[in-house]
């Protein structure tokens, strides 16, 4: 017996921008199963290699296999169009047809004849915790029900790969946990592969079962999310005391430095698009070794 | 015939009502195209859709007569295969109405589908739409307010289409004489109560235009 095709291999070159000013992206991707995080600053490649995976960039070269089937390969010249490659795609904004509610969002890529009818609509509204805003209007959703009311969709159609472009970015901590506890469940009983991309390293440590590395436009590494992402390393943060340390109760207090420094993962590190950096860093019960738990 | 005063207003309606249904599909197609498509003749193509826009209406009236003549470069193309002579007929006034409405339909339209945003066609394409299917499943059901508004305005300035019609069409009584051209011919000949009949309808039409415009102003599509 053969063994099973791998979920995705890609070898990909995409150009982009005006040629004074051209940002070029080398990845190369392998997925037997399960989700593959795709991870790196802002910046580095990572939404355009998605694009690319949908059909939505052109690459310049490199080949794309789907479940053992050639979706892009420029020496063969195979470029199957977006709508013909069965894959699966959920933006980070926008996702929702503002004139449908959410069941008809929920059905909008089944056939004509089915979307009344078929029983993955309401056995996925009841998965992903929609039912009862099953009439809802996007514009009422909350940004965490935005994004369960597109992963529905997105899975409706039965697609081969599922393709998330930071499909947690816009909303809440409270609710990114829920929704990737959520997404994590689907994506098993539905047996569907995965590409994540995130900037967010709890994301990929929860979600990734393999993680690829970019950096300036390239893949660099790839491995396992708890081995590539520093698991266990320490985070030091030094400065000049500004001020006492004040306090905020229950035992929590706060204090202002100077010419801080912090030193720990790049990918910790890396400002967001606002410029600012934000860690989080978390104490641990007496006892427990350092190394166990610092992210 | 001639005397009938519900003439021009049936007529303004009904031409401008066939103007509409032939520029309608070509402009909306055109605001898709260029709200969308990135191509080396776009920026040409979007002064030639804001010409008649600009324009004296006259000289829109004498490029369509020169071109649509008899002797024109289309018109004797149109008599010697079809035997259709264009010039002094309800066609021409239709012909006219087109021309002048389909930039402010194209210019109406195009900023309402550049509004959607392209991450939603995005995944109607994901979801197994061809890009026709984009068009009308995604595309369309977002900007529909603005196409609308788009659509009323054309309408609107079909209705109203004085200068090219006069040169073009002429104004013959019972045949080509719309609301606007009578308007002149009454004034002309020192009816003001007939030209004022006409003065109101018109201007009861171009406010309602306006109000059916603003209830159509585009909605928030973040979604």
């Amino acid at each position: 017996m053969s063994a099973p095709e791998p979920a995705l291999e890609a070898r990909l070159s995409i150009e982009v921008g005006p040629s004074a000013n051209r940002f070029v992206v080398e990845a190369e991707l392998s997925l037997a199963s399960g989700v593959l995080v795709l991870f790196g600053p802002s910046g580095a490649g990572k939404s355009l290699t998605l694009g690319a995976l949908a059909g939505l960039v052109h690459p310049t070269r490199g080949l794309i296999r789907v479940s053992g089937e050639s979706l892009y390969d420029s020496e063969r010249k195979i470029d199957v169009k977006t709508h013909k490659r069965k894959l699966g795609y959920v933006p980070q904004h926008h996702s929702l047809f503002p004139f449908l509610d959410v069941t008809g969002n929920v059905a909008f890529g089944l056939p004509r004849s089915e979307r009344n009818k078929n029983p993955m609509v309401p056995q996925l509204l009841e998965d992903l915790g929609l039912t009862h805003l099953a009439s809802s209007k996007p514009a009422s959703l909350s940004g965490g029900e935005r994004q369960r009311v597109a992963l529905a969709r997105a899975l409706a159609v039965r697609p081969r790969l599922l393709l998330l472009d930071e499909p947690f970015a816009s909303i809440d901590q409270e609710g990114r946990v829920a929704l990737r506890k959520t997404l994590r469940e689907v994506l098993n009983r539905y047996k569907t592969p995965a590409v994540l991309v995130t900037h967010d390293p709890e994301e990929a440590l929860a979600l990734g079962d393999t993680l690829v590395r970019f950096e300036r436009g390239r893949t660099t590494t790839s491995g396992t999310p708890a081995s590539l992402l520093g698991r266990g390393q320490p985070v030091m943060v030094t400065g000049k005391a500004r001020s006492v340390v004040e306090s905020l109760g229950e035992g929590r207090g706060a204090i202002v430095l100077e010419d801080a420094r912090v030193e720990g993962p790049s990918e910790l590190l890396s400002p967001g698009e606002d410029g600012h950096v934000t860690i989080e860093l978390r104490t641990w019960p007496r006892g427990r070794r350092r190394d166990e738990g610092a992210r | 015939m001639t005397d009938d005063p519900t003439f021009p207003i049936v007529l303004s309606l009904r031409l401008a009502a066939i103007s509409l249904v032939l520029v309608a599909p070509v402009g909306v197609a055109l605001a898709f195209v260029q709200a969308r498509r990135r191509y080396p003749l776009r920026g040409l193509v979007d002064a030639l859709i804001l010409l008649p826009l600009v324009l004296p209406p006259s000289v829109v009236g004498f490029v369509l007569v020169v071109l649509f003549g008899r002797h024109g470069p289309l018109g004797s193309v149109l008599e010697s295969l079809f035997g259709v002579r264009l010039v002094f007929t309800q066609a021409a006034a239709v012909l006219a109405s087109c021309v002048v409405a389909m930039p402010l339909l194209v210019k109406t339209a195009q900023p309402a589908i550049e509004a959607v945003p392209r991450e939603l066609e995005n995944v109607g394409r994901s979801l197994g739409l061809s890009p026709l299917g984009v068009f009308f499943r995604v595309t369309l059901p977002c900007a529909w307010r603005g196409v609308a508004a788009a659509l009323v305005l054309a309408f609107a300035r079909a209705v109203g289409e004085f200068g090219a019609t006069l040169m073009f069409a002429g104004n013959i009584p019972g045949r080509t004489n719309t609301m606007p051209l009578e308007i002149f011919a009454a004034y002309q000949a020192g009816d003001d109560a007939r030209a004022l009949v006409y003065v109101v309808v018109l201007s009861v039409l171009s406010g309602v235009v306006v109000l059916v415009a603003a209830r159509l102003s585009p909605k928030d599509l973040t979604a």
